[in-house]
């Protein structure tokens, strides 16, 4: 099914972006010195235009399990041992480069990011028995993972010549740079004439092996051009929907520390709201006395 | 046009490529490679883990101990898992059986152990793969304290048990329906010195002995425990009052901590003395008896430590892995070549909380389940399983 939603965003990039052209259009003959000429030839450039920047911000991660998994096993109808996740709750941060190609209110981008999410879960346990003797236990557990982001987005732009909103669709493919758990054990203790809270940890460990290698997923978002001269500033949301896993099945299990506390990563895909700021630079026709977004 | 193509190239790739990089779900992997901890929330329950067999469905059975409130000794607890270790059902014995010793072992459909009565009479157990109900059959001879059991084709099972009235060990053959072919006793000596760490172990209230018994391939019968005083190796052929030979201990202070017959006198052996432990993978001891050697001194290891030593194969090569408890609360796990005795490799499972051998298996899929008890949050002993995929233990032993 999954697979079925990729090759649907791929046709609709495809088709996206050949409908810019016209039908039986004919190619056009760059004609040579164009880029000192005016009037005409901004008529031009202004259908067709390469922009770079740059863009950076902060995000904010969701997950859904796919599968879930335990070290710690109980006998269902006595107790539980599923997760309980964080969603939404800890910041993460981004940086994309932006290479854009627009052509009649349509831009082709690709933007790869370097990004940090942060997300976490946490198990609780308790154990019980005749008086006071009770103690529980919570096992904190946060991840961050930072992937290298390959996306390639659709956005389609429409209102005015400053103020510039823009709609995005796309997807992503996603390597995995560094991750890194650490476990957090609180718990109340009373079984021993008294109550005793305690924190133990955080035990942090590096954690590559636990996640995939790749993931990849889906983008849908918003934005806003503010262009000043030939530059636009840039205000973007961006909500990236994991399409694939990012736990590796085959490790699950291989980091004896984190066994040992109970911890074992579900199968569970990522999601991520991302907010950025940036600006982008136009690659052609740049010269004094010239605005790149200037509209008749 | 062209434009069109490539563009259109360009995002299939982009596509295959991300596709074919998506890490899924894979049954396979969770069923090769997993460590499970098999949690009560009852406070004061206790689980001492004694033995594990893997059933035909890929699953595992982990034979267990359990205290039990108001009684010196342990009833029966069996757990089911399925084949990636989750909790699948559970068999929990009533105060009428107590005492489960291993091994563990498959004959037929059938699971079957030993255990004793609340007057420490012998039973033989069994349980089905469902763990459907527990059948307990008396056996032909009356016997008693079962110890230790060991089973192959030719006589059934092999088990070494305590007579505290004659002051023997004992031991005997028994069919699977429970008919004593062979049995007989060796005396421990007089005294109570003697006999006081012996019931100690049966009532957990002192150090676990390592009790071992077995056949060599050469159709002699041995075992490891109380003879003459010591604790000692005695081989015999359970005909003759006297044993073949014997090698003798230091009291209970040192003796063989474990024993696996290789090939003719050849023998993978684990020793302790006055708190030492000592490894030996290829040690050569005549049936006629021999005076006790030592072999590789593990420091890391607890004083006098539970030894299980399991012989595999991977790809044609033979290896045996020593299974013992380190001072770090791990369960470590020693590689040596068979043949030269040469040590290839080691591996230590746990963190956190202390983890403590019970026994190793090899698996249907060339890996091996190690199961053990670990003590959640410090202090709550619970059964564990770690199972090794056979990539795993090919790396160890390479």
């Amino acid at each position: 099914m999954k697979k079925l939603y990729l090759l649907l965003v791929c046709a609709m990039l495809v088709i996206s972006a050949t409908a810019q052209e016209k039908p039986g259009g004919k190619k056009r003959k760059k004609p040579s010195g164009a880029y000192n000429k005016q009037n005409n030839e901004n008529e031009k450039f202004l259908n067709k235009q390469w922009w770079l920047g740059l863009k950076g911000g902060i995000n904010l991660s969701n997950t859904t399990v796919l599968k879930s998994y335990s070290v710690i096993s109980r006998d269902e109808s006595t107790g539980t041992t599923n997760k309980k996740y964080e969603d939404f709750k800890q910041l993460g941060s981004q940086i994309s480069l932006e290479a854009s190609f627009y052509i009649s209110g349509f831009s082709l981008s690709f933007q790869p990011t370097y990004q940090h999410a942060v997300f976490s879960y946490a198990n609780e346990y308790e154990w019980t028995g005749t008086g006071t003797n009770n103690l529980t236990l919570t096992y904190d557990q946060e991840q961050k993972v930072e992937h290298l982001q390959l996306p390639f987005i659709i956005k389609y732009e429409f209102g005015g010549n400053t103020l510039r909103p823009y709609l995005q669709i796309g997807g992503y493919s996603a390597i995995l740079l560094n991750a890194v758990k650490a476990v957090t054990i609180t718990g109340v203790d009373n079984a021993s004439g008294g109550t005793n809270e305690f924190v133990d940890g955080p035990i942090t460990v590096g954690a590559d092996d636990l996640f995939a290698k790749s993931h990849w997923g889906l983008i849908g978002g918003a934005g806003v051009y503010y262009n000043v001269g030939n530059v636009r500033l840039n205000l973007d949301v961006m909500y990236k929907y994991g399409m694939s896993n990012i736990s590796s099945t085959e490790n699950r299990y291989s980091n004896d520390r984190l066994t040992g506390v109970g911890d074992a990563m579900d199968d569970l895909t990522l999601d991520n709201l991302a907010i950025n700021i940036g600006c982008l630079f136009p690659l052609r026709f740049l010269e004094n006395g010239f605005k790149s977004l200037d509209r008749k | 046009m062209l434009k069109k193509i490539l563009f259109s190239l360009t995002l299939t790739s982009a596509a295959f490529l991300v596709l074919r990089c998506a890490e899924e779900s894979n049954p396979k992997f969770d069923a090769e490679s997993f460590t499970h901890i098999y949690d009560d929330e009852e406070f004061n329950a206790s689980y001492l883990p004694i033995d594990i067999v893997q059933t035909p469905d890929g699953g595992y059975l982990v034979l267990c101990a359990q205290r039990l409130d108001g009684s010196n000794f342990t009833s029966i607890y069996i757990l089911k898992t399925d084949k990636v270790g989750k909790f699948v059902a559970e068999l929990k014995g009533s105060a009428e059986f107590l005492n489960p010793v291993g091994r563990f072992t498959q004959v037929d459909n059938n699971f079957y152990f030993f255990c004793m009565d609340q007057a420490t009479v012998t039973y033989l157990a069994s349980v089905d793969a469902d763990l459907t109900a527990l059948t307990t059959t008396p056996l032909s001879q009356q016997l008693t304290y079962p110890a230790v059991s060991a089973f192959n084709a030719t006589d059934g099972f092999i088990l070494e048990s305590f007579n505290s009235e004659a002051r023997e060990s004992v031991i005997s053959t028994i069919s699977t329906t429970g008919t004593v072919t062979k049995s007989k006793g060796y005396g421990i000596g007089v005294g109570d010195d003697v006999d006081e760490p012996i019931i100690n172990h049966f009532i957990r209230t002192g150090r676990k002995l390592p009790f071992e018994v077995g056949k060599l391939p050469s159709g002699q019968y041995f075992f490891t425990g109380f003879f003459n005083y010591t604790f000692s190796l005695v081989f015999t052929d359970i005909t003759a009052d006297d044993p073949i030979g014997t090698v003798s201990g230091t009291q209970d202070d040192a003796g063989y901590s474990a024993i696996l017959p290789l090939t003719g006198n050849k023998f993978a052996t684990a020793t302790f003395s006055f708190g030492d432990n000592y490894f030996m993978p290829n040690e050569t001891i005549p049936v006629a008896g021999d005076t006790m050697e030592f072999g590789f001194n593990l420091p890391e290891l607890v004083p006098n430590a539970k030894v299980k030593i399991h012989r595999a194969t991977i790809d044609t090569k033979n290896f045996i892995v020593y299974a013992s408890d380190t001072k770090t609360k791990q369960i470590g796990l020693f590689f040596y070549d068979e043949l030269t005795g040469e040590f290839l490799n080691s591996r230590y499972l746990g963190f956190s909380n202390p983890f403590e051998i019970a026994n190793l298996i090899t698996t249907t899929d060339g890996g091996l389940a190690v199961c053990g008890t670990t003590y959640l949050a410090g202090r709550f002993p619970r059964i564990c399983i770690f199972k090794l995929s056979k990539d795993e233990v090919t790396s160890a032993i390479k």
